[in-house]
């Protein structure tokens, strides 16, 4: 499991990948399996240089950062360090605010500039899933809320949405507790299943990259417990971001963690390195919880 | 210790006794002032209520008097009669629409000189002349009997005077005067007779009359204009029903009995269904609420129709789409329109909107739309354009906040599962506050109903059901309503008369039908808060 920062060697390799033809849509082309058993991982998501403001208002300062494809990685952090807003930015939600604006440096997936000139907001969100902090289901049915992605998109045939609708609530663990009730309400739902419901709907579209915003911060240590196993099992199949609070939280479910303070990238590395035997001293004093 | 001066051991003092006034705290003092308040405002509208009720609720005993009245004189037999000839009128009145018809076909299409269109109608205007004099022995008979019918209601009503004058001489004591006040009264029965009298006279008046019109009907030309025979077999089928009603109406006056008892709710049908609303007549009163509801309902409807898609999509554009900048300048504007007074608007109106909407609809090319051309300035269209710029705002200001308070995080997933800006908002914001939008969409309904200047002055005022037959062009007919009536004529009536008591009675539907949208608008808006969670 232990991987090295990504090497220059590596990046190049999935430069090849990249489909020139198509540059508004990611390439669809998954690294050989084989890449991610063998304990390899490959650089899905290239930070470079990253310069983030509110509007006068600095919120990231030269971030560098190269996040693992299938894999998880943690954002960890005290408050307004802007891990959330480095989230944000991985599918342009932030773009949703008035007077952002990135004064340097680029975010790409599989080589594509994500704030590239022609790429389109809309197909990049339909490629890189988020689940937030607060649970959001829609007030509408089970069902409605996992077929949402779809039917956005088109997709009207009532087999191919009962099929989804089915994968991706096994998907989320929710198919054994819902699955008699999927036309009541998405809100009547415990908030651990709420939240759950939230994955579900996000798989539901596909995506490569689940973002997730402190998803279990609202949530009670058993419906915990439940996310994190499922995030255990959602690696398989997907490259996670999550941004925490919970040191163990961090710990626990993923591969590799970063850890910032005042919008600065301050160290990057395998989560067991971060936790066990951080290389910078402000790291060491947050995770051992002295302060922040 | 042992000194005596040593301080007493100290007390563990809470607060000293707080100032009264007649036994309350400065807090209960307040606390009363804030509820007093409110049961103010509870008694006023209790007070409303009542007073409402208490003046309108009489008029059914007068209006159940009203049409005891019109029993007792006989003017309902001579209506009878009346009924008959008006409908011959129509019938005849279509025969002259055909004859137009003919015409224009004749001279625009066939290109006719007039003198050669009218000879080759010689035929057709002879035939009228005849089906049109069918009717003479009825006429005449009408004619005779109103006379009498409105002598006895006036030797009754003189009577009814005469009686309240020699009440208020005795109330003030002047037991001589009122003494010598002498009260004829009316014997109906034997002013009636020569009215009755008249039922043998009628019977063969009714013959004569169907000879004539079968006689004519068999005389029938052909019309020159071939492609108008449908409405002439129309118009032949509507003659024959005219005189299946013959034996209906006989039998009606052979039965008739002016002792009939006018029970009391034939006053409240006779109000709220009634067809009529007709004052100051020499023959009969009638106060039907019909007429001015349905205009009132016809400019609410056009009002809504205009308001709902400008206010509701002004929401959701300036909450959803616009730039800080846009908002800052559309939501004052709007908000702005329901600051300008109703009468600057009615004025508006009659100035500057009925005159272009005129002018357009004069527009040759646009002839196409139902309607168009119209005459009137002043009509149900002109007055809803007018409403629903008082509507606008109230719909905007509501729907905004329905919309605002659909939760940011909704957006944001919809946004976050690849959703486009529109798809998000009809997809979920829209759905989400729907609830909201109807209940501002109520309230605004309830605030075009209520408006009573724009409609006084814009709507045409003329007491009449529009004809709904004629499609959509129903829009452009003059048209009073309950809020115009009650403004124009309140100023008019003598206090405690039946039309006084009349309007009060429009006045309380009004008050039921606010209450009834205010009701429902609460009803959604109490699902909207749940369904949000």
């Amino acid at each position: 499991m232990v991987t090295v920062t990504p090497s220059p060697s590596l990046t190049s390799t999935a430069a090849p990948m990249e489909t020139p033809a198509a540059p508004t849509k990611f390439s669809v082309t998954v690294p050989p399996a084989s890449a991610a058993k063998s304990g390899v991982a490959t650089t899905l998501i290239n930070i470079e240089n990253f310069d983030f403001y509110y509007g006068a208002k600095q919120a990231l300062f030269d971030i560098n950062l190269k996040l693992d494809d299938k894999r998880v990685t943690a954002f960890i952090g005290p408050s307004g360090c802007g891990k959330s807003t480095l989230l944000r930015c991985l599918n342009r939600m932030n773009d949703l605010i008035d007077g952002t604006s990135i004064k340097r440096g680029s975010i790409s997936i599989r080589d594509v500039d994500i704030y590239g000139r022609d790429v389109d907001a809309i197909e990049l969100r339909k490629r890189v899933g988020m689940v937030f902090q607060k649970s959001n289901p829609f007030p509408k049915s089970i069902y409605e809320n996992i077929t949402y992605g779809l039917r956005i998109q088109g997709v009207k045939t009532k087999s191919r949405l009962d099929e989804v609708v089915e994968k991706s609530l096994r998907g989320a663990a929710l198919w054994d507790e819902v699955k008699d009730r999927l036309h009541e309400s998405g809100l009547g739902l415990s908030g651990g299943q709420q939240q759950r419901l939230c994955i579900a709907r996000t798989i539901a579209v596909e995506p490569e990259v689940i973002l997730m915003d402190e998803p279990c911060s609202a949530l009670d240590p058993i419906a915990t417990s439940k996310v994190e196993e499922l995030i255990h099992e959602l690696k398989k199949q997907f490259t996670i971001i999550i941004v925490t609070h919970s040191m163990q939280q961090a710990a626990r479910c993923s591969d590799k963690t970063a850890f910032f303070y005042m919008g600065k990238l301050i160290e990057y590395d395998d989560t067991r390195n971060i936790f066990m035997n951080p290389a910078n001293p402000q790291t060491e004093a947050y995770v051992s919880g002295r302060f922040g | 210790m042992s000194s005596p001066s040593s301080p007493a051991a100290p007390t563990f003092v809470i607060g000293k006794a707080r100032t009264r006034m007649l036994g309350l705290t400065l807090d209960e003092c307040i606390q009363a002032f804030f509820g007093g308040n409110a049961l103010v405002a509870v008694i006023v509208l209790a007070l409303i209520t009542f007073f409402l009720f208490r003046e309108g609720a009489q008029f059914f005993n007068q209006n159940r008097d009203n049409i005891r009245i019109y029993r007792l004189a006989g003017l309902e037999y001579v209506d009878y009669m009346r009924q008959q000839q008006e409908d011959h009128t129509a019938l005849t009145r279509y025969l002259f629409d055909v004859r137009l018809r003919t015409l224009k076909h004749l001279t625009e299409v066939e290109h006719c000189s007039l003198a050669e269109a009218n000879a080759r109608l010689a035929s057709f205007d002879d035939f009228a002349g005849r089906y049109g004099d069918a009717i003479e022995p009825v006429r005449g008979l009408v004619s005779d009997l109103t006379e009498v019918a409105t002598a006895i209601k006036t030797k009754f009503t003189i009577g009814e005077d005469t009686k309240i004058q020699r009440e208020q001489l005795l109330s003030v004591g002047k037991t001589a005067e009122a003494a010598a006040v002498v009260i004829q009264p009316v014997d109906f029965k034997s002013e009636l007779a020569p009215i009755l009298g008249t039922l043998p006279a009628y019977k063969e008046a009714a013959v004569v009359v169907r000879k004539n019109l079968e006689a004519s009907l068999a005389t029938i030309p052909a019309l020159p204009v071939h492609s108008l025979q449908p409405r002439m077999d129309r118009f032949k089928q509507l003659t024959r029903d005219y005189l299946a009603t013959f034996p209906t109406t006989l039998h009606a006056m052979e039965i008739w009995d002016y002792t009939r008892p006018v029970p009391l709710w034939k006053s409240f049908t006779g109000f709220m269904l009634g067809r009529q609303w007709l004052t100051a007549s020499f023959w009969q009163d009638w106060y039907g609420i019909v007429p001015l509801f349905a205009g009132s309902l016809l400019i609410s409807m056009i009002a809504l129709f205009i308001a709902v898609p400008l206010g509701v999509g002004a929401a959701i554009y300036v909450n959803q789409i616009a730039s800080s900048t846009e908002q800052g300048l559309i939501k004052p504007t709007i908000e702005f329109i329901s600051a300008i007074p109703s009468v600057v608007l009615g004025f508006f109106g009659i100035a500057v909107l009925g005159q272009a909407l005129r002018a357009v609809s004069q527009i040759q090319s646009l002839n196409w739309i139902p309607g168009f051309p119209f005459s009137e300035r002043l009509n149900a269209l002109t007055a809803g354009c007018l409403l629903a710029l008082i509507a606008v705002p109230t719909i905007f200001t509501l729907a905004e906040d329905a919309i605002n308070n659909v939760p940011r995080a909704f957006k944001e997933a919809s946004f976050a599962l690849g959703a486009t800006r529109m798809q998000t908002i009809l997809r979920i914001i829209v759905p989400a506050s729907l609830s909201g939008i109807v209940s501002a969409i109520l309230l605004g309904l309830g605030r075009v109903i209520g408006e009573t200047m724009v409609v006084l002055l814009c709507a045409g005022n003329r007491i009449q059901i529009p004809d709904f037959s004629v499609g959509l062009s129903v829009v452009t007919q003059p048209v009073h309503t309950m809020t115009g009536i009650i403004a124009q004529e309140m100023g008019e009536v003598p206090q405690g008369s039946i039309h006084y008591r009349a309007l009060f009675m429009v006045g309380v539907a009004l008050f039921f039908l606010a209450l009834l949208i205010n009701f429902f608008a609460q009803k959604i808006v109490r699902k909207y808060r749940i369904s949000i969670g």
